[in-house]
């Protein structure tokens, strides 16, 4: 193989993402080429070098985009994040629920979930025999208001008629 | 939060886009700038550091185009000064001493076209996979790996020459 087409491979070969067969020719090439041989040598020593340019942000600089975000009224939770966080909390917390009510592996938080579960039942059920009440008695208003209602239109058209037959008859 | 999150990413992209610690403070101030007002238009599905990524890249190449003046002239500082230590015949052993150095290393990473730059920075610098920068970047996979490796063996060759 030329030097150009071993260039092309060197990367692959460095982090062994290359078929067996071809990282044999490269092997080879590199035995009886200085040149190419030197070449993968820095690249290898560069790879490491570069990973260590990693640096802290600076204090003032980190103040100042906190400046930023302040003024801008802007400085959120990044999109979706909080919601990912959410959504992982309470189910964790939904799976040791579940843990804790159908087995006894802590007897004591099994019996205090089933406690709180009864509670919230009975709780559930005062609730709808109150919102029962509220709609009868709802109920009982309402017909109330339309009877009246249907009565005053009908004493109104009583009356108009008494006018009318009071004016033919005068 | 963003800062948290993200400014140490960010600020090192630009610190080695830049290759001076002013003008990445002031490069990483532009992004999140940028990042602030164009909030609204984040709409990648929920991805944002993908958006980011793509913003400061971008950005960085804002940076690079109006900086082309002063670039010409770094450069030919550069050159000026490739000479000078080829002169001085520094030896290999030296030369690799200094592939350590991070000043030495932002500086020859400031020769490479900014594009290769970038994806080396991502790469070998911040530790992204081949796969995120291709998807971040919109570039095919194949396409990342050969770039990134054209930019290693480009700094590899800068290295070696200020070497020899």
């Amino acid at each position: 193989m030329e030097c150009e087409k071993i260039e092309e491979l060197l990367s692959a070969y460095i982090e062994g993402d290359i078929s067996p067969v071809l990282a044999r020719e490269v092997s080879q090439h590199l035995d009886r080429c200085p040149v190419c041989a030197a070449l993968k040598e820095k690249m290898e020593e560069l790879i490491t070098g570069l990973s260590d340019l990693q640096e802290d942000v600076p204090f003032f600089l980190r103040n100042r985009l906190y400046v930023i975000a302040e003024s801008r009224g802007q400085e959120k939770e990044e999109p979706n994040a909080y919601m990912k966080w959410m959504v992982a909390v309470l189910g964790t917390f939904v799976i040791f629920l579940n843990l804790f009510y159908f087995t006894n592996i802590y007897p004591s938080a099994n019996r205090a979930l089933h406690s709180v579960v009864a509670t919230v039942k009975t709780i559930a059920v005062e609730t709808g025999a109150f919102f029962e009440k509220v709609n009868e008695s709802k109920d009982l208003i309402l017909s109330g208001f339309f009877e009246k209602d249907s009565k005053t239109v009908q004493s109104d058209k009583d009356s108009k008629n008494l006018k009318k037959n009071g004016g033919k008859n005068g | 939060m963003m800062i948290d999150g993200f400014s140490k990413k960010i600020y090192n992209i630009a610190l080695n886009f830049a290759s001076n610690r002013d003008d990445a403070a002031d490069l990483t101030q532009d992004i999140f700038l940028k990042v602030y007002n164009n909030i609204d238009k984040f709409n990648d599905d929920g991805h944002f550091e993908p958006w980011l990524v793509r913003l400061a890249k971008n950005q960085c190449i804002d940076y690079w185009r109006r900086n082309k003046a002063n670039r010409a002239r770094v450069e030919f500082d550069e050159n000026v000064q490739a000479r000078a230590i080829h002169e001085s015949q520094v030896t290999p052993e030296e030369s690799s001493i200094q592939a350590h150095d991070a000043e030495f290393l932002r500086e020859k990473l400031s020769i490479l076209p900014p594009e290769l730059r970038l994806l080396l920075i991502m790469r070998d610098i911040q530790g992204y996979s081949y796969e995120d920068i291709s998807g971040h970047f919109h570039i095919p996979l194949g396409t990342t790996k050969s770039r990134i490796n054209r930019a290693r063996a480009r700094l590899a060759k800068l290295v070696l020459n200020e070497g020899n």
